[in-house]
């Protein structure tokens, strides 16, 4: 007997593939908000002169990204079940505490390639410690950091397919509820792994385009 | 520790051997196809070269679940054979880690200078010679932290294998908790666990870049 490849129950639930694809787009797009936010404040805390503040950050990348992803979103949706959160806010919790571990290792590294005379020039021409990080650090750091951005963007997205384990309905799960309809298995899994390769790929891309639009010099850099 | 865990501790460490041993054919079988797929790429080998990149491409833009969900139901079914999921499970991590050690065996290999090689060749060393005696050396060095740091990453990706029903360590924890029904100490132990073991490995990594370090 063969298998016979037949795409036509794919196109037939194009309806739900589409669903899953927007909210695959729409969970990672939460989740990077929030990782960008917490990462960015850990990995400038893991920069920073206190020692104290230095030892908080390292001990918030080291438990994070050490616990595998899959065990935080369980952690979320079952341990922490009696606050009722609905599986799309568990996953979005879980993937972006996870990914601000990473967050912060790039950020932390970007402001470390940042050379010393730069503080000390803007601290000395009257910009606040604040100013100096916004105006001065961070637009330089984002000059490096970009490609580990635009890596991490990736992997981000490619994580997010975690959130089908915890019943988000996102392009895996909808993914595994075709292929449970239509036993089309090799079909539904090739399109949905493109589908994956190309949004991966125009993220990445766009992030490249996006910093050096930023940060001016980079495509010469 | 608590009760939940205490009384089924056989249990929960034979999910704990069985992510061992996954995580240890995944290293064996990656590492293969990392350093296979890694030379071919630097030597830019016709044919091979451009397949290799395909690999490469394709794999690092697949979610790792995805990536199972393949090898356990879309292979078998497309071609027709039998698997377990344990099975599925390796070839998935393999194809999976494969792609990403290449990539750091052909960073490795390109880190060594260029004119180190220029030199070899000048000094009368054939490009095998100038191969295996200048740049494989050096290059081994560097790959080797890279390499190790992957095997963590990986160690914590096995966790994925629960979902088509491995029954690795977090899997063995999801049918305890199912029996039990107790969420927070079980996950608080598994994600404790793995703490302590992805940690303990990395500050082995760590040990290594330092042993491994090239001085220039």
């Amino acid at each position: 007997m063969d298998y016979r490849l037949d795409w036509g129950p794919i196109w037939d639930n194009r309806g739900l593939i589409a669903e899953g694809f927007a909210t695959t787009i729409a969970l990672s797009a939460a989740a990077l908000v929030l990782a960008l936010a917490v990462g960015g404040l850990v990995g400038t805390a893991g920069a920073a002169r206190p020692r104290a503040l230095r030892s908080a950050a390292a001990v918030y990348v080291e438990t994070m990204r050490n616990i595998p992803l899959l065990i935080h979103m369980y952690v979320w949706y079952m341990a922490l079940a009696f606050l009722k959160l609905p599986a799309f806010a568990c996953a979005v919790l879980g993937l972006s505490i996870y990914s601000a571990a990473y967050v912060a290792e790039i950020v932390r590294a970007g402001i470390g390639s940042v050379p010393a005379g730069q503080f000390h020039a803007a601290l000395a021409s009257g910009l606040t410690g604040f100013q100096t990080l916004r105006f001065v650090v961070y637009p330089q750091a984002l000059r490096i950091v970009a490609p580990s951005l635009a890596s991490l963007m990736s992997q981000l997205i490619k994580d997010s397919s975690l959130a089908s384990v915890i019943a988000v309905a996102d392009l895996t799960y909808q993914a595994g509820a075709i292929e449970g309809q239509t036993f089309r298995t090799f079909e539904v899994y090739i399109t949905i792994s493109l589908l994956y390769f190309v949004l991966v790929t125009v993220v990445s891309r766009l992030v490249m385009v996006w910093a050096g639009d930023a940060a001016p010099g980079l495509s010469d850099a | 520790m608590p009760e939940v865990v205490l009384k089924n501790i056989p249990f929960l460490l034979h999910g704990l051997a069985v992510t061992v041993e996954l995580a240890l054919w995944t290293i064996v079988g990656g590492t293969l196809i990392g350093l296979a797929v890694g030379v071919v790429r630097f030597l830019k080998m016709p044919v091979l070269g451009p397949v290799s990149t395909i690999y490469i491409e394709l794999v690092r833009g697949t979610p790792l679940l995805v990536m199972l969900f393949v090898t356990y139901f879309a292979f078998p079914a497309l071609l027709h054979y039998r698997t377990t999921a344990f099975a599925a499970a390796v070839v998935g991590f393999i194809l999976f880690i494969g792609a990403y050690l290449a990539e750091d065996v052909r960073a490795g290999l390109r880190s060594v200078h260029q004119g180190q090689v220029d030199a070899a060749l000048a000094l009368g060393l054939t490009r095998l010679q100038a191969l295996r005696f200048i740049v494989v050396p050096q290059a081994v060095r560097r790959m080797i932290p890279t390499l190790f740091n992957q095997y963590v990453r990986l160690f914590k990706f096995t966790s994925v294998a629960s979902v088509i029903g491995v029954t690795e360590f977090t899997g063995a924890a999801l049918l305890v908790n199912a029996r039990e029904f107790q969420p927070v100490p079980i996950l608080l132990t598994v994600a404790l666990t793995y703490l302590v073991l992805c940690y303990g490995l990395s500050l082995v990594g760590r040990v290594l870049y330092r042993r491994f370090a090239v001085t220039a």
